[in-house]
This record gives structure tokens, sequence and C-alpha cells, in this order.
């Protein structure tokens, strides 16, 4: 009796599965199942994280009409700060229940969260889409997101770095936005004038001098990791770059703010005591409040770091198909557009391209400076580790230019600490 | 079965059960993690017993952030005594308005210690800050997250919200001391600073001593000053043990090093705290 009741219990699994399994290759061929993003068939609740800034809120307020392409999907939007969320993405993670269905990927957690296995390979989702073109992403930020030839997330805003600067105070000196670190150190010297800096810096330790020092590092034409991941910092190129960075700090940048990061840069430019800024080209607006005119140009040398968020689906998530759907819809180019004229650092060409975006927008000067500077952006870091790798280098950097080491022993020792990193 | 067990350990069960729960385990799930390599980004972890505790010993950045700590705690928590028994001795003889200056005295206590180091972040900015632009009005200018300042920069953010806290207990504890040792020394002529040290202090040692206790546990746990001002730059100059111990487990994902780093830490709390008992309360229960 109880024999039979087993067999009975395991042909019932076996009919299950099969049943999953036809759901799957019907999902080829566009019909319901894993992959599915018809907006008829897709249910659930997606509970998404995501960073407190400006992003988050377009995204938020398109949520409605979200609502009405998916009545069947329920997005719920938890924004946190930066830190915070982090912990939050990494516990949910590991947990035996998900606590999010849907996340905000930043570019250095990319290689670690998709060789952890917490990331839902996304290249059949993204080929189901119709009409999704994932071709029209900016090539450096599809890149980012590409880990071993598998894709774990898409793009969502591009945080690369430009030069925002005063274009009154460039016109009036008569000069033009800097092509070389040799005429952005004269410039940021000329526009130093009583209580206005020539430039805003951000040499906190960490993080935010690694990400601004970079591109000194890239327009003096050295790089961080060659293409096979080996770390190249030990060059004369990185030497110069953090020579002129210094340069540039102690004669231009406002006094005692070696501590100062993104926010203290935006507020000092913002309140008319710094002339210019190397920062995320998304700032241009939140400066442009301030009544003063802000134009922004490519970052010295012509390749700017590139930082970029991507919506990832967790391997654990609860609702796969409608997270994915709602990252599908937001993502796609129609929806692209409407969160760029909304204000949305663009990440599709089509958008940057489009002369309605340039009208109703920030004007075309800015989408094309934006497409020059995504165009051969380099990212951030690459690889396993790239948060520690960041933090080791961040941390000599902002010590070199503390004093408390030379620039000759501080990018020995980084180069040394970042490929210790890497090979752990 | 269950009458094999006395009834008061039936009675104690259910709270050594919540203890297990709550205390016993994640400690001790935690012990096991500073024994192996668990790292969050990779699937496999591997046992690697004291290897993690031995390379502490070579880490150059974790004895940056073990002095680091240490001359923190023993700066802002010896600050915080010798200006809160100023203050608490100059209270105890305050005749008029008592409970609204005590109120307000303690007013830093109650704001949370990330805002407190927001706070102090942009009061202390050098272009935009109010504290800098008036020292500029008399020609001063400070460095104060420059790399000599830094770190008194951060013990005297402590200083501002934990004095207050020092107070509250060394003044509850010259309240509570008895009236006639006082009379005594009175009557025999003694002069305000004999009677200071040799009645006030001695009397008042057990109370000095919890509170050194209370405030050097909490300074061990420096993370949030840190965490909002420097982020431990310039260079190592305030790199602590608790914000050297988030980036390894929480940034950089390697949560058994972490653990490692943790236990350290607790050793030595541990030890400091018996000195303590030892020297202060002994001494009091021989006198």
């Amino acid at each position: 009796m109880h024999r039979s009741i087993a067999w009975l219990a395991l042909l019932l699994a076996a009919l299950v599965l099969a049943a999953c399994g036809g759901g799957d290759d019907a999902s080829d061929g566009g019909g319901a199942g894993a992959g599915s993003t018809d907006p008829a068939k897709v249910k659930g609740t997606v509970r998404a994280i995501m960073e407190e800034v400006p992003d988050t809120d377009v995204v938020k307020e398109m949520l409605p009409e979200f609502r009405k392409a998916y009545p069947g999907v329920d997005v719920k939007i938890e924004a946190l700060p930066y830190d915070q969320m982090r912990d939050k993405i990494v516990s949910s993670f590991l947990a035996s229940e998900p606590t999010y269905d849907l996340i905000v990927v930043d570019n250095p957690w990319m290689t670690d969260f998709a060789m952890g296995g917490f990331l839902e390979p996304l290249d059949e989702r993204i080929a189901a889409v119709q009409g999704y073109e994932p071709e029209d992403f900016s090539k450096p930020l599809r890149d980012i997101a590409d880990v071993d030839g598998k894709t774990y997330a898409v793009p969502f805003y591009n945080y690369a770095l430009a030069l925002v600067y005063r274009s009154d105070l460039y016109e009036k000196a008569g000069l033009q936005a800097p092509k070389t670190l040799d005429e952005l150190k004269a410039a940021a010297a000329e526009l130093t004038s009583g209580k206005r800096s020539g430039i805003a810096m951000q040499p906190q330790k960490g993080y935010k001098i690694f990400e601004e020092w970079g591109n000194y590092l890239l327009a003096a034409g050295g790089s961080i990791q060659d293409a096979s991941g080996k770390v190249t910092l030990d060059s004369p190129e990185a030497r110069t770059a953090l020579q002129t960075y210094i340069d540039v700090y102690k004669a231009s940048a406002p006094d005692n703010s070696l501590n100062w990061a993104f926010d203290e840069a935006i507020r000092s430019a913002s309140s008319d005591r710094s002339a210019q800024l190397i920062s995320y080209n998304w700032t241009l607006p939140t400066v442009n409040e301030s009544g003063k005119p802000f134009a922004i140009a490519e970052v010295p040398g012509g390749r700017a770091v590139l930082g970029a968020w991507y919506w990832g689906v967790p391997k654990n998530s609860a609702a796969k198909d409608a997270a994915w759907s709602f990252a599908a819809w937001v993502t796609g180019k129609e929806r692209e557009k409407a969160r760029v004229i909304a204000g949305g650092a663009p990440v599709r060409d089509s958008a940057l391209d489009d002369p309605e975006v340039w009208e109703q927008g920030l004007g075309e000067d800015y989408y094309k400076t934006v497409k020059a500077i995504l165009q051969d952006a380099a990212p951030l870091a690459d690889g396993p580790n790239a948060e520690e790798m960041i933090n080791v280098v961040g941390n000599e950097l902002n010590a070199a230019v503390a004093g408390q080491k030379s620039v000759d022993e501080a990018i020995s020792t980084a180069a040394k600490n970042a490929q210790e990193v890497l090979d752990r | 079965m269950l009458r094999r067990f006395p009834i008061r350990y039936r009675f104690l069960a259910p709270l050594v059960v919540l203890l297990a729960l709550v205390v016993a385990y994640p400690l001790g799930y935690s012990v096991w993690l500073s024994l192996t390599d668990r790292t969050i980004t990779r699937p496999e972890t591997s046992f690697v017993g004291l290897e993690q505790y031995g390379s502490l010993l070579t880490n150059g950045g974790y004895g940056t952030a073990m002095r680091n700590t240490l001359v923190f705690v023993v700066f802002a928590v010896g600050i915080e005594l010798a200006l809160g028994l100023a203050l608490a001795l100059a209270l105890q003889r305050q005749r008029w308005a008592r409970d609204a200056t005590r109120a307000f005295l303690l007013t830093p206590m109650f704001v949370t210690p990330i805002a407190v180091g927001l706070m102090f972040r942009f009061l202390l900015n050098g272009q935009l800050g109010p504290i800098p632009a008036a020292l500029g009005s008399v020609g001063l200018s400070v460095d104060f997250f420059g790399t000599a300042l830094a770190l008194p920069t951060i013990v005297a953010i402590d200083v501002w919200q934990w004095t207050p806290f020092m107070v509250l207990l060394l003044l509850a504890g010259l309240e509570s001391l008895p009236r006639q040792p006082f009379e005594a020394a009175k009557v025999d002529g003694a002069s305000a600073w004999l009677t200071f040290t040799r009645v006030t202090l001695p009397l008042l040692r057990p109370v000095i001593a919890i509170a050194i206790l209370l405030r050097a546990l909490d300074a061990f746990k420096v993370f949030e000053y840190v965490f909002a001002t420097t982020r431990g730059g310039p260079g190592d100059a305030t790199d602590t043990l608790q914000y050297l111990i988030y980036r390894t487990g929480f940034q950089f994902f390697r949560l058994g090093e972490a653990a490692a780093m943790g236990f350290v830490l607790v050793g030595l709390v541990l030890l400091l705290v018996t000195i303590l008992y030892r020297t202060l309360l002994r001494q009091e229960a021989r006198a």
C-alpha cells in the first residue's frame, strides 16, 4: 500500500516536471513560462531595491504607466542610501527567502555577483523581447554586464565622468574647455581668484579619489589593468597623472579639502565657490539650479572613467518573470526616451541621437557630449574583487595627496596591493 | 522523562533556550566563520583554522587600525572623564535653573551618531563650513581633516557628543555620596583641593570605574564619525577597527576574515575590562 502511494507521488512529480519543461520550451516561441514578458500573462509582486538618487525618482514616476501596461504586476520600490543598499542586497542573496526580486547592480559588483552565482543570466530573456535592440545600448555599457560571455544585467543609467565647468568664467578668461591635463592645470590656476577656487576636487580616501583620478590616469595614457586583467598601474604615466593631480589640488582646489567627496564638490560649485569640477555628467542640471551657467565637456584627454548602474534579476528572486518584465519595459527604446526626457541619465544611443530628446531635455550639446563620452569610456574597474581593488588603490592615492607618501611610493604600493587583491 | 530534571531547571529552560538562540548561536556561528575563509561571493568555503588570526599579525592595515582605535579610546574617554567630572562638580553646586541646565547639557546624546558625524563634516568643511569661516575671520586656517588633526577632530566630535553621558553618571554618583565625610573634612579644616582628592575621588571611584567602562566599550565601536567624515583617511590616519571590519566583511565580502578581526577585538576588550575591574573596583573593596 505504502509503496504504491510512493510510486503515485513519483509519477505526479514527473508529470509536474514535464509540464514545467513544456512551459520552458513554449517560452522560446514567445508563449507563457520562464522568460515571458507577455503583459496579459505575467503576474506577481516585484520587490525592487534601488539607490536614493534622482534617477530612481524618475523611475518611480513611471510606475503608474507600467501598471497600465502590465496590470498583473505590482512593482514596489524601496530606495536606500548606497552602503545600506549594498548590504541589504547581499543579505537578500544569502537568505533562504529573498527580500528582493529585482535589484540594481553597480558596475564594480558585476563580476563578483555574477561569479558568485547570485544573478540570473539574461541572454535568452533579452533575445525573447521583441524590438528590444540590446545593441542600441552604448557598447562600453554592454561590455560591463558581460561576464564570461553571458549577460547578467541590462543598463539602467550611466555615471560616466565629465568636466562640469562654468561657461561664463571660461568665456570671460578667453579659455576653451581643456583638452589635456596641462591645459586643465592652467585653466584651474587661472580661474582661481579670491574666494573662488579654480576647481573643486574629491580626494576622499578610497572610491572617490579613485574615480576622479582615473580620468587623470587615462589622460596621461596610463591604465589600471590590461585586456587580460593584469595590473598595469606601476607605470611612468600613472606617476605623471598622480603628480599632476597633486599639483592641481595644491594650486587650485579649495584649502583643506582632503576629505571632500562628490557632495562637497557639487555644493562648492553650486555656491559659486569653485569654477569647475570633474564629476558625473548628470550633475549638470543640479549645478545649473544655482543660476550660474554650467556646461559639460569631455574630460581632458577625451577618455572618461565610466560608471554605470544596471538592472539585475537575482537568482533567488521569487518573481523572475515579473521582475524581468519590468526591467525590459523600463529599459526598452520607448521608455528610455521618456526616461531621459524626464531627467534620467541615458544609456541608449537612440535616445542620445533623438532630436525630440534634445529639445525637451538638456539640449543638443549636452547629449552629443554624453554620447562622445560614452563611446570610448573605460570602466571604473573590471573583474573580481573590483570594489576592494578600487579601495586599496584609492587609499594610496589619498595618502600621496596628503603628503604621507611620495608619488613613487604610492603608485608602486597601489600596483602591488591591487595585484594582490585581484589574485585572491 | 521530564522528571529527571528538577523543577528549577525546568523553569530556567525557556530563558536558556532563548539565550542559546539569540546569543550563543550567532556567537558560535561567528567563531566558526572566523576559522573558515568564507567569502560571500564564492560558493566554496574551506576550514583554515587559526590561519586568519595569524595573518592579522602581519597585516599592516590591521595594526594601524588597532593603534588608531586605542589612541581614540584613551583620548576620547580621558577627556570626557576630565570634562565630565569638572562639569558634574560645577552642576552639583548650581543654585538656580538646575533642571533646565541639565536637560540642555544632555541634548548632544539624543542625536544619532551618524547625524553628528555628517553635521561636523559640514560644520568643519574648509570652504563652506561656519567654523573654519569664523576662524578665518581672525586669520586662522585649520585643516581639521588633514593628516595631523583628523584623528584629534574625531576625538573632539566624540567628546562633544558623549561628555554629557559622563556628566550624567558622575553627577548621580556625586549626589548619592554620604555627607558625613565631607562634614568631617570641613571640621578638620581641609582645603577644597584636599577634600576633592582625599574624599570625593576615593568615594566616587566605583562610579568613575563604571563610567569609564561604559564609555570605553562604546568608544571601541567608533564607526559613524569615521564613516561620515574621513572614511579612514587621509591615508589611514583615522582608520579604526570597526570601519576596517565593516569594509572587509560587507564591502569586500570576506566574512571569515572580518570575524577573526572582530574576535581579536573582543579578546582585547575583555582583557581591558578585567584589568579595569581589578585596579579600580578591587582597591575599593580593600579600602
